[in-house]
């Protein structure tokens, strides 16, 4: 955002910046039971874990389903010998008993303290050097995919790090994760509620990713960025399954990295389960691994002392790697170029010195001199529907421009909620949070509210760019430890308390003032972003050259630091836009530039893009280009060879072209008359394609309202009555109101006046434990396309939010949809809650497992039994 | 065990009933959009599986107990399911969470893809479950049972809110990411958990040929060239 609102220097939304005088978080201090455990963490010794407990336990006779935690309490003894036998077998450290000991799974069988407490005295009393604390997943998903909150799975973790660390464990082992938000949940607990180290594995399938879509890079990435101590994989998979999988993580932690693998893949024999890899093969598995530079090993399931005390000689045969970021080998070499004179020591393992960052299921690496585009139109700044999307809390606009962005060649995603009349924070939050679900890009988050921008990088589930610091001390202070303490990359704007300076050499001294603390900070380096700010060319016709100038002074100054702009704001107040910034975008790459913040789905920027990668080197052997451009020539070729010219050409950002308006639209250059006959035609057939291109030649001569009140709703009151006589099913009642939303949106698109019949608000939701959407989907759009305001308030809606909505838009009907009987007491608090707080306000109710009686049992004013009775009753309403 | 299936192609004929088609004439717009919301859930979804075999311990019409297992079913429903019976196999299967992230962006840019690749899925999901039941039958076989049918929470009296024990027992949330919320629902929510009773003796069965066994395409036994009713 800030990029478009320096237009104009003095106007900065930079002095309107809320910085808290506080420092958000401090500097982390991580409390080591000695010496050796430091080391281990430089990457100088080795460290060998425990193997199995859960498979051990059920060799003692632990029954399916049964919490293995409790026995913690009720049978210390065995819980105790096992780790006593893997102590003797070598390991140094042994995991408590406590894996799904949260306060979710145990129920009201046990608290987490009293199972904490009984575990580590277990595991204490094996004479272990180092106990770990195990926390494995909560058990349940998180949204936006299930109903957990990152908050409360946030308690779940943060009450057993803080039982475990008043128990006496000396660090934690958070491990078999497969939702990376979950693992930064516990991480973050972690790191907030104790001052102990943190491991954490995350477990991969044989596709390579988590149940959630994490790959093993996004893993190492995000976890290291965190903060997490040490990072690995474990489970799911035998060592020659996961050694890739490790591998893959490499290249991508900067800390010590390990493995904890099953013993292969369980089967039933004789009735009992045995594991397919016996111990000298498994450690010759880790052997390899160990070599390639992991440096923390143990085992999962299947595994026991057997396989730890084969480990143990695998350890003693290997000296440990340590690791160095590719840019600074030389400098490790020279470190560490052995003073005792006992030899060269072994090659570092490299860590690669890209810049990163993440989604959930997406890594976006761009090694130095590689260019990235940053998507930039999820920002009201503007943007009249972003900004109604964003007031209305209606968010399927801000979705759609996330996919199209995306398909456009976006890599990563800008997401700004700063309208000056909304909450930006809860705002901020919502958009990240629905983003997850949608995009797999990951996302700059930008703002200028230091609790804004905290509370999203907070739950976002991956690691994220900030957008953005600047150089005045109070921000700071408070956004660089923000960045630092959740794992950002973060953008460093060249201002300071006097405003934008205007010359390279000033702006390169700010940025140098933002390095220093960012260092001070340990920040890498490669997660630094400095934007020296596009400029007006046309009320400074030199700003165009300092910023290239500035540009490339910190790519030359500061070594490792990356740049990014937002290009646009150069050609502010001159004609033909596009074609300024795109030639600016060229050379401001050949400064130096990495991140372009744009707009992807222009195809001049995205050309400057493809065009510059081939020319720079970083599409290997053009080939990128070459797989865009060669058919987009010969297309055009062709079609000028058929005489259509050049510019009738429409072309969509994915690079397919077709020739001129589509063949069914070409039928409505006839009369109005045989348009009308034609829209309704589509409608009744559901062929959305065509409505554009026929509601626009209805537009030259007809009244926006008339076609909406004579061809739009009666086409759509036919569809309501062939559906209800079983004419239609479905999928053609849906097929027909996606055909006619088509038509509502040409005729937006293309008036300044006001369309909607603006009938009356509609709030809808689906109640509060309930995930399945489908049919609210289908009343919204009916409802919308009958000229009803609707405020979807989504999935899983707790009552007060249901009843703050319908306050605040005063809504005369809400509709509420539960699927599941298990949902059912959910609508019927919300009804109640609506009931007593806004009494005018009507219910009506639908869903799979309701019925009248049963509508009328919750107390619903209406039951409706499909999309077309909702229609109905809101007219009869509303 | 946990298992991955393989299920190529999604029946159009299932998918067509579960959206409540009768004979409407269906476009050629409606069936390019039935072809590539399939082929797209059959591309996406990664069904996978996990099943286990219960000795029968105690079953006195109210209350069925099973060997090693700490779930004890308190189901008139599921003691009379599984009478007579020497074990109880257990399912739970699931599409995963991919499934469920493309329902939820179809349901920003197309409602119509949207139930059209939800049928997809939810047929999809029975095949995953039809190749789990066809897992648990061949278990039973090895041991000479005879299965009857798969018996779903939610049926009868038997209780959804079982679901969190039963994925437990199963290992589920581990083994294969299936999960269930506080409201007892199943996530990712392309998921079907059941259970089947196995008998020392023949059960009568809902189909009179292998051919209309919704197991056909899973069938380990028919290769030996017996049938799962002797």
């Amino acid at each position: 955002m800030i990029t478009a609102l320096f237009v104009k220097p003095e106007g900065l939304a930079v002095d309107s910046m809320s910085v808290s005088p506080k420092t958000y978080v401090s500097a982390r201090h991580v409390r080591l039971k000695d010496d050796y455990l430091a080391r281990v963490f430089r990457g100088e010794e080795f460290l060998l874990f425990d193997g199995a407990m859960g498979t051990q336990l059920q060799a003692h006779g632990l029954k399916a389903g049964a919490l293995p935690e409790l026995l913690c309490i009720t049978d210390p003894q065995v819980v105790t010998s096992i780790h006593s036998l893997y102590v003797q077998a070598g390991s140094q450290v042994v995991s408590t008993n406590t894996f799904g000991a949260n306060a979710y799974k145990l129920g009201d069988k046990a608290c987490v303290e009293d199972i904490f407490t009984a575990a580590v005295s277990c595991a204490k009393a094996s004479g272990a050097r180092y106990v770990a604390a195990d926390i494995g997943p909560t058990g349940a998903l998180l949204q936006p995919m299930g109903t957990m909150s990152f908050d409360e799975a946030y308690e779940l973790f943060a009450q057993q790090v803080r039982a475990a660390t008043r128990a006496g464990a000396d660090m934690f082992i958070i491990e078999t994760m497969a939702d990376l938000l979950e693992t930064k949940a516990a991480i973050l607990a972690a790191k907030e509620q104790s001052d102990l180290p943190i491991f954490a594995t995350m477990t991969f399938g044989e596709d390579g990713r988590t149940f959630l879509g994490t790959t093993p890079q996004v893993a190492a990435t995000t976890l290291s960025a965190l903060g997490a101590d040490c990072i690995g994989a474990n489970c799911s998979l035998g060592p020659a399954d996961i050694a890739p999988l490790v591998e893959q993580m490499l290249p991508y932690a900067n800390c010590p990295v390990m493995v904890q693998a099953n013993a292969g893949l369980p089967h039933v024999e004789n009735g009992a389960t045995v594991y397919s890899v016996l111990p000298r093969e498994y450690c010759e598995a880790v052997a390899h691994m160990v070599d390639a530079g992991v440096t923390v090993v143990g085992g999962c399931c299947g595994t026991s002392p057997e396989y730890i005390s084969e480990l143990r000689d695998i350890l003693a045969q290997r000296t440990p790697r340590k690791w160095a970021y590719e840019k600074d080998l030389k400098k490790v070499f020279n470190k560490d170029d052995d003073p005792e004179g006992e030899g060269a020591p072994d090659l570092p393992r490299l860590v690669r010195s890209d810049f990163c960052v993440t989604s959930a299921q997406e890594l976006v690496s761009l090694p130095m001199g590689f260019v990235g585009v940053i998507g930039e139109r999820i920002n009201p700044t503007g943007k009249k529907r972003m900004k109604e999307a964003l007031r209305s809390g209606n968010y399927d606009f801000i979705m759609q421009e996330a996919i199209n962005q995306t398909a456009a060649g976006a890599q990563i995603l800008d997401v700004n909620a700063g309208l000056p009349e909304i909450d930006e924070k809860t705002s901020l939050v919502r958009m990240v949070t629905e983003l997850q679900g949608i995009a797999t890009c990951p996302l700059q988050i930008d703002s200028a509210t230091p609790e804004a921008l905290e509370a999203a990088i907070r739950l976002y589930p991956g690691k994220p760019i900030i957008n953005s610091t600047n150089a005045k001390t109070e921000v700071l202070n408070t956004v660089v430890p923000l960045a630092k303490h959740y794992g950002c990359a973060l953008v460093g704007l060249t201002i300071d308390e006097n405003g934008i300076p205007q010359t390279a050499q000033e702006r390169f001294a700010i940025a140098q003032k933002i390095v220093a603390a960012t260092d001070a900070a340990q920040i890498p380096r490669q997660d630094i972003v400095i934007d020296c700010l596009a400029m007006a060319a046309s009320t400074d016709q030199r700003a165009p050259h300092e910023i290239l100038k500035a540009i490339s002074l910190v790519k030359n100054g500061l070594s490792g630091v990356r740049t990014v702009l937002g290009v646009s704001n150069i050609s502010f107040g001159l004609p033909y836009r596009e074609l300024l910034n795109a030639t600016f975008l060229s050379a401001a790459f050949a400064a130096g530039l990495d991140l372009a913040i744009i707009n992807p789905l222009s195809q001049r920027y995205m050309d400057v893009v493809s065009s510059w990668r081939a020319l720079s080197g970083e599409d290997a052997m053009s080939s990128s280009y070459i797989e865009i451009y060669a058919p987009r020539e010969a297309r055009e070729k062709a079609a000028a060879a058929q005489g259509v010219t050049g510019s009738a050409l429409k072309e969509n950002p994915q690079g397919t072209v077709s020739a001129g308006s589509d063949s069914s639209a070409r039928e409505t250059a006839g009369t109005p008359q045989d348009a009308a006959g034609l829209l309704r035609d589509y409608i009744l057939t559901g062929r959305k394609d065509p409505v554009s291109q026929v509601v626009k030649t209805l537009l030259q001569d007809h009244d926006p309202l008339d076609i909406v009140n004579s061809m739009l709703i009666p086409a759509l009151d036919t569809v309501g009555e062939r559906f209800e006589k079983g004419v239609f099913f479905l999928p053609q009642l849906m097929a027909s109101a996606e055909a006619a939303k088509a038509g509502f949106e040409t005729i937006r698109e293309n008036t300044t006046q006001s369309v909607s019949a603006a009938k009356g608000k509609f709030v809808l939701a689906v109640v509060q434990g309930d995930v399945h959407d489908i049919g609210k989907n289908i009343v919204k759009m009916l409802l919308e396309n009958y000229g009803y305001e609707v405020i979807d308030l989504g999935r899983d809606v707790a009552p007060q939010t249901v009843v703050d909505a319908v306050i605040k838009h005063q809504a005369k009907l809400a509709g509420l949809s539960a699927l599941m009987t298990t949902t059912i007491p959910a609508m019927e608090q919300t009804i109640a809650l609506l009931h007593k707080e806004v009494p005018e306000c009507k219910v009506v109710v639908g869903g799979a497992v309701l019925n009248p009686e049963y509508a009328a049992m919750v107390g619903a004013d209406y039951y409706a039994k499909d999309a077309s009775e909702t229609v109905r009753i809101a007219a009869q309403v509303l | 065990m946990s298992e991955q299936y393989h299920i190529p192609n999604i029946s159009r004929e299932s998918v067509l009933k579960y959206l409540g088609y009768m004979g409407q004439s269906i476009t050629a717009e409606l069936e390019s959009c039935l072809d590539e919301q399939a082929q797209k859930c059959c591309e996406i979804a990664v069904p996978r599986g996990v099943t286990r075999l219960f000795t029968l311990v105690s079953n006195n019409g109210n209350r069925v107990a099973l060997k090693d297992c700490d779930l004890v079913f308190e189901s008139k429903s599921i003691a009379q399911h599984v009478k007579g019976a020497k074990s109880v196999g257990l399912l739970a299967v699931t599409l995963g969470a991919g499934i469920d992230r493309e329902l939820k962006q179809l349901g920003y840019t197309s409602p119509l893809n949207q139930i059209v690749f939800d049928a997809c899925a939810t047929v999809l999901a029975e095949e995953a479950a039809n190749a789990a039941e066809a897992s648990l039958v061949a278990q039973g076989a090895a041991q000479s049972l005879f299965p009857n049918w798969r018996f779903s929470p939610g049926y009868g009296d038997f209780d959804i809110t079982v679901q969190q024990r039963f994925l437990q027992v199963l290992d589920a949330p581990r083994s294969i990411g299936l999960t269930a919320s506080v409201s007892s629902l199943l996530i990712p929510t392309k998921s079907v958990t059941a259970l089947l009773g196995f008998f020392e003796t023949p059960q009568p069965t809902r189909v009179s040929l292998c051919s209309e066994c919704g197991c056909y395409d899973y069938c380990t036994i028919r290769k030996t060239g017996r049938t799962c009713r002797g």
